[in-house]
C-alpha cells in the first residue's frame, strides 16, 4: 500500500471514530465547554475556568490521582481516555462548580442552599483528526443539580450565583468553527452557542459569583427566554476578525429565542436543550473590541510597564415580539380590573453596551500582583418593553494579594440595575387598583467580596460575600407588608478540574 | 538557540541588508528632490528659497530618525503557521530549528518544534518532535519515543537544546521527570535522530545533567555544540530558600561544548567535552519547572551569549569555540531593564541578540557590542496572563533569509512567524 493510501485510510479511520465519539457524546446528551487549541475555554456565567495552557488528553503513566497537587486535572488520564481521545484528535475536559450559599438576613425568609453544576466538554481538532486546517466541532453538557437560593430566598434580579438554575441534564453548546485567511484572522462558527462565553465578557467580572458579573443582567432580564446564555444557547452565525494589532471584531446572528416558545420557563420548555428552535425572531449582536498592548507593540528602554487593557463597545437587536410593562393591547394599565390582560406588542428591542478592563498597578520586582479595574453599563431606550432599562458592574481585583500566593485573586465590586419607569408606572396603576401593598420598584444595588485560593492546579476554594440593597428593585415581602429586607449573602464556592 | 555555520560571515552590518538599504537610498532621494525644489524657486526670492530651505531642515531630522535601529521595529505581522499538538497529545512547545539541508523526512526550510509536556500537561514528559514545511503548510511528526527510555536518565523530556546538522542528524536534549516537577527530574541525556526521526544513539556523562538549551557549529564532517546544563542538584519546588520563600537556588549550573565528529553516513560520536561556563544559578519552580542558563547565540568572533534566567542578565562567554577552561559566568554584557528572565536567544543578520522574556510576551534586541538593550516586541499579548504572554513564549530562531523568525507560544501550543 502506498504511503498516501495508508495515511488515507488513517485519516479516513480516524474521522470515522471522531464522528462516531462526538455523535455517542450527542446522543448521551452529555458534554462541557472546552480547550481546543484556539477556542478560549468556556464556561457558564461567573464560572471562572483555570488559566493556564491547553488541557487535554493524558498521557499513559499517571492513573487515578496519581497528578494530584502537580497534574492540571485530577484525574489525569482518566484510566487511558483522555490518550485514546487524543488519537482522533479530542479533548475531553470535565468541570464541578459546587457551592453553599445562605443568606444570614433579609429575603423572604433567611438559610442556606447547596446547588452544583457539572460541564463536560468533548472537542475535536480537525488538523489533529483529519487534517482539515483551522477546524474545531465542540459539544458540550450540563448537569444542574441543587437548589436556587435567589429564587427561593433572595427574590433578586442579579442573582447570587451565575449556576444558578433549574436542575437538569441538558446538552448546552454545539458548533464548528472554522479559521480562514493567511494566518487564521478570521474565523466563522456557527451551530448552538451560547453568547456569554464571547459577548459582553469581562475579564475581570469572570472572578465573581453573582450571575450579573457574568451575562449582565440587562439582556437576561430583557431578551426572551434570558437571551441564549447559560443554560441555555441558540442557532446562529458568528464571525470573528482579529487582524494584526489592537482590534477585534464580533458579531453574530441567532434564533431570537433559545426556546420554543415565550411562554413559560424557557429551561422547561427547552429541557434538555436539544429543541434547537428557529422560529423565534433573529438577535444580532456586535462588539468592537480594542486590547493592548497588542502583538507587534513596542516598548523602549526606560519606559513605564505597559498596564494591559481592553475596551468594548457593543450593541444587540432582537427583532423578536416585545409585551409592553404596563398597558394591554387597548391601551388601559394591565393592572386596571377592566384590561383584557393582553399585553400591547412592540416590534424589536435594542441595547448598547460597553466594558473596559484596565491594570492600573503592577509590582515592578513581580509583574504578576497587580491591581486592575473593571466596568461595564448596560442601557435601553425602549423603556416601554423592558423590566430593566439599565445596569452597571464595576469592581477592583488584586491579583497574587498575599506572599506566595501568585495564583490567588481577591476581589470588591458591586452591580446596581434599574427597574424601568414603565414597570414603576405598573406598580403605581396595582396601587390605585388594587389597594393592596404594591412597591414601587427601583433600583437594586449589591456588592460582593470574593477570595479565590488557588489550592491546586485543579482546585480553586472561593469564599465569598455578597450584600444586597432593595432586593428586587424593592418587591414586598412575603407577608405583603413591607418591602423585603437587604440581604448578607455568605457561602464558599469550589472549582474542581477533572 | 542559534546555529552559525563556520565560513559563512556571522556578522553583518545592517547597511548591507538589502531591504535596509533600498529604504536608506528612498530617504536619499527624498532629501535631493528638496534640494532641486530650492534650486527652482531661487530664480523669485531669496526669502522663499530661504524658506523652503527651513523647511526641508526642519523635515530631514525625523526622516533621518525613522532609519531602522535594529530588526524589531521592522516586523509588523505574527501570523500563526500551525498547531504544535500531536496525535498523542503533547503540549507545551520548546525548541524551534529551522532545517540547514534536505535530508530524510526533513526538506530544508522545515521548522522542527519539539514538546516538553506530555498529554496530561505533566513538564519533563514530553516525548515528540513535529515538522512544519513552510511550502505546502503541513505539518507532520517527524520523532516520536517513549517517556521510558531506559538509556536516558529519568526518561524522556523534550528540551529548547536542539539542533539539526548539515549532515541531517537532528540533536535533542531532554530533562524528564516523572510527575511534571523536578521533585522526580531525571539527570536526562542527549538524543540523537537520524533525518527519518530514528533514534540512534543516546549521550549521557558526568558533564550531562538537564541539557535546556543549545548553539552549534557546523562543519559538515565536524560540529561542535554548546549546551546549557541546567540540572545540577536542583531539588524539589517545595524545597525552598527560608529568606525568599522561593525554590532554592543552587549555582552549579554550567555550559557544555562538545566536540563531534562525523563519519560519513554514520552518526556523530564526542571527540571531547569542555566546561567553557559554570556557577550559573538554577531553581525549581512550581509553574516553569526549571529556571536556569538557557539560551545561547554564538557570534563570529566566538563570543558566546547566555542567557542567564535567574540573574536576569545576558553573558558572554569569550573564545568559546576554543576555550580550555571556564569562563565562570562570563562577562555581563546587558542586565535587567527591559529583560525579564531571559530565555532562548537568536542572533540577527547584523548581529543583534534577540531574547525571548519569560515573565511576560516581549522579544528583547539587545547589541551586544554596546550592550544596549535597544527595544521590545509585544510578540504574545495574550491577556489571560499577566502580565500579558507571562509564560507563554521559550522558543525562537530566525527565518533562513533573516528577515523574520520563527517563535512558539505555549499557552496555545503553536508555531508563529513574525514577517516584515
Amino acid at each position: 500500500m502506498s504511503t498516501l493510501k495508508r495515511v488515507a485510510r488513517a485519516r479516513a479511520k480516524r474521522a470515522a471514530w471522531s464522528v462516531a465519539g462526538l455523535s455517542a457524546l450527542l446522543l448521551c446528551g452529555s458534554g462541557h465547554p472546552a480547550f481546543a487549541q484556539s477556542q478560549q475555554p468556556s464556561a457558564p456565567a461567573g464560572q471562572q475556568v483555570q488559566p493556564g495552557p491547553a488541557a487535554a488528553p493524558a498521557s499513559d503513566n499517571s492513573g487515578f490521582l496519581s497528578g494530584l497537587g502537580v497534574n492540571g486535572q485530577l484525574l489525569g488520564n482518566m484510566w487511558g481516555l483522555r490518550p485514546f481521545l487524543g488519537e482522533y484528535g479530542m479533548t475531553f475536559t470535565l468541570q464541578e462548580t459546587s457551592e453553599v450559599l445562605g443568606n444570614v438576613t433579609g429575603g423572604f425568609h433567611t438559610g442556606f442552599t447547596y446547588d452544583g453544576l457539572t460541564t463536560a466538554t468533548l472537542q475535536l481538532d480537525t488538523q489533529r483528526a483529519f487534517g482539515w486546517h483551522g477546524g474545531t466541532f465542540d459539544v458540550s453538557a450540563l448537569q444542574i443539580h441543587g437548589r436556587n437560593l435567589s429564587v427561593e430566598n433572595l427574590g433578586t434580579l442579579q442573582t447570587a450565583s451565575g449556576i444558578e438554575a433549574d436542575r437538569a441534564t441538558r446538552l448546552w453548546e454545539l458548533w464548528y468553527d472554522q479559521k480562514f485567511l493567511d494566518g487564521d484572522w478570521v474565523d466563522l462558527k456557527i451551530g448552538q452557542q451560547s453568547l456569554d462565553q464571547e459577548f459582553i465578557t469581562s475579564q475581570n467580572a469572570a472572578l465573581y459569583v453573582n450571575t450579573a458579573f457574568g451575562w449582565p443582567a440587562v439582556p437576561s432580564l430583557d431578551l426572551p427566554g434570558g437571551g441564549p446564555a447559560y443554560p441555555l444557547s441558540a442557532l446562529g452565525v458568528r464571525l470573528r476578525a482579529h487582524p494584526s494589532g489592537p482590534l477585534t471584531v464580533l458579531a453574530g446572528v441567532f434564533n431570537g429565542n433559545p426556546a420554543p416558545t415565550t411562554v413559560g420557563d424557557p429551561q422547561q420548555t427547552n429541557p434538555s436543550g436539544t429543541s434547537f428552535p428557529l422560529n423565534g425572531g433573529t438577535l444580532a449582536i456586535a462588539e468592537l473590541q480594542f486590547s493592548f498592548p497588542s502583538t507587534g507593540g513596542m516598548t523602549y528602554p526606560g519606559q513605564s510597564a505597559v498596564l494591559p487593557g481592553t475596551y468594548k463597545i457593543g450593541f444587540w437587536y432582537d427583532s423578536e415580539s416585545f409585551a409592553d410593562q404596563r398597558f394591554d393591547n387597548t391601551g388601559l394599565s394591565l393592572a386596571n380590573p377592566a384590561s383584557t390582560g393582553i399585553p400591547q406588542q412592540h416590534s424589536g428591542d435594542y441595547s448598547l453596551y460597553a466594558v473596559a478592563d484596565q491594570t492600573v498597578w503592577q509590582d515592578s520586582d513581580d509583574p504578576g500582583h497587580t491591581l486592575s479595574l473593571f466596568t461595564r453599563i448596560m442601557g435601553t431606550p425602549e423603556t416601554n418593553r423592558n423590566l430593566l432599562d439599565f445596569g452597571l458592574n464595576a469592581g477592583v481585583n488584586l491579583k497574587a494579594p498575599l506572599p506566595g500566593r501568585d495564583s490567588d485573586t481577591l476581589g470588591l465590586a458591586m452591580g446596581y440595575v434599574r427597574v424601568s419607569p414603565r414597570v414603576a408606572g405598573l406598580d403605581r396603576d396595582s396601587q390605585f387598583y388594587t389597594g393592596a401593598f404594591t412597591p414601587v420598584r427601583g433600583g437594586e444595588t449589591y456588592i460582593e467580596a470574593t477570595y479565590q485560593y488557588a489550592a491546586t492546579s485543579w482546585l480553586q476554594l472561593q469564599p465569598d460575600l455578597q450584600y444586597v440593597f432593595n432586593p428586587g428593585g424593592g418587591i414586598a415581602n412575603a407577608n405583603g407588608t413591607a418591602r423585603v429586607a437587604n440581604e448578607l449573602v455568605l457561602g464558599v464556592r469550589t472549582n474542581i478540574t477533572f | 538557540m542559534q546555529t552559525r555555520n563556520r565560513g559563512v560571515p556571522g556578522l553583518t552590518g545592517w547597511m548591507s541588508n538589502p531591504n535596509v538599504n533600498a529604504t536608506y537610498s528612498h530617504r536619499e532621494n527624498g532629501a535631493a528632490v528638496t534640494v532641486q525644489d530650492i534650486q527652482a524657486v531661487s530664480r523669485f526670492t531669496i526669502g522663499i528659497a530661504g524658506g523652503l530651505l527651513v523647511a526641508a531642515l526642519v523635515s530631514a531630522p525625523p526622516v533621518l530618525a525613522a532609519a531602522p535601529q535594529g530588526l524589531l521595529e521592522t516586523i509588523h505581522r505574527h501570523v500563526t503557521v500551525t498547531s504544535t499538538v500531536t496525535d498523542n497529545g503533547d503540549l507545551n512547545p520548546y525548541a524551534v530549528v529551522v532545517a540547514p539541508v534536505s535530508a530524510g523526512k526533513i526538506r530544508q526550510g522545515d521548522v522542527l518544534v519539539d514538546n516538553f509536556n506530555n498529554a496530561s500537561n505533566l513538564q519533563g514528559t514530553g516525548t515528540t518532535i513535529v515538522s512544519y514545511n513552510p511550502t505546502t503548510k503541513k505539518t507532520t511528526l517527524f520523532a516520536k519515543l517513549s517517556q521510558h527510555l531506559a538509556q536516558c536518565p529519568g526518561g524522556v523530556g523534550l528540551t529548547t537544546a536542539m539542533t539539526m546538522l548539515k549532515s541531517g542528524w537532528v540533536i535533542v536534549g531532554s530533562t524528564p521527570s516523572t510527575d511534571g516537577t523536578t521533585a522526580t527530574l531525571g539527570r536526562g541525556c542527549l538524543l540523537v535522530f537520524n533525518p527519518n526521526g530514528e533514534l540512534v544513539a543516546t549521550w549521557t556523562g558526568p558533564n550531562i545533567d538537564g541539557p535546556w538549551d543549545m548553539a552549534t557549529i557546523d562543519n559538515g564532517n565536524t560540529a561542535t555544540l554548546f549546551i546549557t546544563m541546567a540540572g545540577f542538584d536542583v531539588p524539589a519546588p517545595t524545597v525552598t530558600d527560608a529568606k525568599t520563600g522561593d525554590p532554592v537556588i543552587v549555582n552549579k549550573a554550567t555550559v557544555l561544548r562538545i566536540s563531534l565528529s562525523i563519519p560519513p553516513g554514520q552518526p556523530p560520536v564526542i571527540a571531547n567535552q569542555t566546561v567553557i561556563a559554570s556557577g550559573f544559578g538554577a531553581r525549581a519552580d512550581k509553574d516553569a519547572f526549571l529556571i536556569g542558563p538557557t539560551g545561547l547565540a554564538l557570534a563570529s568572533d566566538g563570543t558566546l551569549y547566555v542567557a542567564d534566567a535567574i540573574g536576569n542578565r545576558i553573558v558572554a562567554i569569550a573564545d568559546a569555540p576554543t576555550r580550555t577552561d571556564s569562563a565562570g559566568t562570563g562577562r555581563v554584557v546587558t542586565q535587567d531593564g527591559l529583560l525579564q528572565r531571559p530565555l532562548a536567544l537568536a542572533m540577527t543578520q547584523e548581529g543583534h541578540l534577540l531574547s525571548c522574556n519569560a515573565k511576560n510576551g516581549q522579544l528583547v534586541e539587545v547589541n551586544p557590542a554596546t550592550g544596549k538593550q535597544i527595544y521590545a516586541q509585544w510578540i504574545d499579548a495574550n491577556q489571560a496572563q499577566s502580565p500579558p504572554g507571562n509564560g507563554d513564549l521559550f522558543g525562537i530562531a530566525m527565518a533562513p533569509d533573516g528577515n523574520g523568525f520563527y517563535y512558539v507560544e505555549d499557552d496555545v501550543n503553536t508555531l508563529v512567524e513574525a514577517v516584515r
